[in-house]
């Protein structure tokens, strides 16, 4: 097939006009660059899982006896550390806000073993990149006198669940 | 074929040429013996027609080019059979991936010469890419008309890093796991897209199987393609570029006079460099002008060849002499105290370890926009093809700044880190 590469009469680019042809190519490319678009966007839809696998956020840590008063327990599995002090609980993260790193237990606090990061013993910053203090979840006791800890919900540090 | 010949003899005869009638099917050119015969060789096979039929004697120089790209590539090269091979028995699963790696140290026939082949290989690719971006920086080799090919160049070093970083999280050991740990959340820290990145790169919202996974095919199959891919643009824009870089003092000065034209090819009559012209008839001043080039048959193809042989050897011994590291198996609970990366990462590492931003996502993002910048920026046509050109003394500066700043880091975190990452001297 012959392809006339003339332009089609009567419609000059000089003279303001698009003309059909390059209307077309114009049209034929931003379908062709919105389809490939369209298609990168939904291969990352793909890629991005919807259900995620991991533990529960909400769970429960044992009875207030088994944590006695001067209690710093490190649940390393669970992520928190276990505080009571006299009647007082509290559940603090060992997660390193500074690049996910589980923190230590060191003697002013705690001590990030990757970038140097350390807390004092109510998670606050002491030295080192971490940009945040270690976060406190929020910590009841359910009905069945089982302490509970939900990592989900954030609480004011410092704030401490009586007994 | 006559008509008289008796078709029983000519089939005997066919089948008598049949080894030769083959080999000459896929070779077409005898192994060459004169000029013709060199630039027909190079042009009609495959996997030489990608170099020039004539190469500058100044590419061949080993102390221009100290010959890095070609190692670069030939480490690769190793490393995808290494590595296709390594893929026999390897599972990207949490449960198993270390279990694999005691197998191929205890079971599998040379199981731990090739791992040390692929660890040492992508520890060498990693520096020797390095250098081969000092090279051409420092003999100003990125500037026009080679500003893309450097931008190719950079990609294929962080392109390089990003292999190597999402290979070494494949045994699932400790280095694995906190290394896969930290580097998402480096990634969290990029502005607007960061936690989205972290996210895709682990598929959920903690570090396990899903994450494995997902670095075990980038490892495989996207980096390689892409890499191959910018790999093959790389090499094709040498060529497209004019060959590799060169002094303007390289080339002897030639006056050309215009052609007559009776005399003129009737091929082509205006390209007096036409190496297809020059093998199907002869045009009139090829052979005549003083052009400091050679065959690359069989100059340019030994030097490969005796380059490909050092690489693999280097590999080899390396290999045989230090087995590559297995830590630990995973422990999702305590991380290895300190936790160090890999020394070509420990100078990121130690920059982290100020800020997570700045010294992840912010001072890394400069030099690269820097990096890629440098042709555009950089438009002076003096002091290409030489070392440490006078006239770049600036340029080179700034350069060797960032490369001796980094350096440091990697001193610091390699010998001056200790538990929790605390300063400590290493005597």
């Amino acid at each position: 097939m012959a392809v006339n590469l003339k332009r089609s009469s009567g419609e000059d680019s000089d003279g303001g006009k698009t003309s059909r042809r390059r209307m077309l190519g114009w049209l034929t490319g931003a379908g062709l660059a919105g389809s490939a678009g369209l298609s990168a966007v939904s291969n990352f839809v793909f890629i991005k899982p919807r259900a995620t696998y991991g533990q529960p956020q909400r769970f429960s840590v044992g009875k207030p006896e088994d944590f006695p008063s001067g209690t710093r327990a490190i649940l390393a599995a669970r992520g928190i550390c276990i505080v009571r002090e006299g009647t007082k609980l509290a559940a603090i993260s060992i997660t390193c806000t500074h690049l996910g790193c589980t923190v230590g237990a060191a003697d002013t606090g705690f001590a990030c073993p990757c970038h140097g990061s350390r807390f004092d013993q109510d998670g606050n910053v002491t030295g080192g990149p971490a940009p945040r203090p270690l976060p406190w979840f929020q910590i009841t006791l359910a009905p069945n006198g089982e302490i509970e800890v939900d990592k989900d919900i954030e609480i004011v540090p410092g704030s401490y669940l009586s007994l | 074929m006559s008509p008289a010949t008796p078709p029983k003899a000519s089939f005997l005869t066919a089948l008598t040429d049949l080894p030769k009638n083959v080999w000459k099917s896929i070779f077409r050119n005898p192994l060459p013996s004169n000029d013709l015969e060199r630039s027909s060789t190079s042009f009609t096979n495959f996997f030489l027609h990608i170099h020039p039929v004539k190469v500058h004697k100044n590419s061949l120089r080993p102390g221009y080019t100290l010959g890095l790209g070609l190692i670069s590539f030939f480490l690769f090269v190793i490393l995808i059979v290494t590595g296709i091979l390594l893929m026999f028995y390897y599972v990207p699963s949490t449960t198993q991936a270390y279990d694999r790696m005691l197998d191929l140290r205890g079971s599998v026939a040379f199981g731990t010469l090739l791992r040390n082949m692929h660890r040492w290989g992508a520890h060498g690719m990693v520096a020797v890419v390095f250098m081969h971006l000092c090279r051409v920086f420092f003999t100003g080799s990125y500037k026009k008309p080679r500003e893309f090919n450097w931008v190719v160049g950079v990609i294929l070093f962080l392109l390089t890093l990003f292999m190597s970083f999402t290979g070494y999280l494949l045994p699932w050991d400790q280095l694995a796991f906190w290394a896969i740990t930290v580097g998402t959340a480096i990634a969290g820290y990029a502005p607007v897209i960061g936690k989205d990145i972290q996210f895709l790169l682990m598929g959920g919202t903690s570090v396990g199987q899903e994450a494995l996974l997902r670095f075990y095919v980038l490892h495989v199959a996207v980096l390689p393609a892409v890499l191959t891919l910018a790999i093959a643009i790389h090499f094709w824009r040498i060529r497209k570029d004019g060959g590799l870089s060169r002094a303007e003092d390289a080339d002897p000065v030639v006056s050309l006079e215009a052609v007559p034209a009776d005399k003129a090819s009737v091929l082509e009559p205006k390209k007096l460099y036409g190496f297809q012209g020059l093998v199907r008839g002869p045009l009139p001043k090829v052979g005549q002008i003083p052009d400091n080039t050679v065959f690359s048959w069989p100059n340019l193809f030994l030097a490969e060849l005796f380059t490909f042989v050092v690489t693999l050897s280097a590999i080899l011994v390396l290999s045989l002499l230090f087995n590559a590291p297995l830590e630990e198996p995973v422990n999702a609970l305590h991380p290895p105290n300190p936790a160090k990366a890999p020394w070509y990462f420990l100078g990121l590492q130690e920059m982290v370890s100020y800020s997570a931003f700045w010294g992840g996502i912010g001072v890394p993002g400069i030099f690269v926009l820097l990096l890629l910048g440098t042709p555009y920026m950089d438009r002076s046509t003096k002091g290409v093809g030489k070392w440490f050109s006078r006239d770049r003394l600036l340029a080179n500066t700034i350069f060797i700044t960032f490369v001796v700043a980094n350096i440091i880091f990697v001193i610091i975190g390699t010998f001056f880190r200790g538990a929790n990452w605390a300063f400590v001297t290493p005597w």
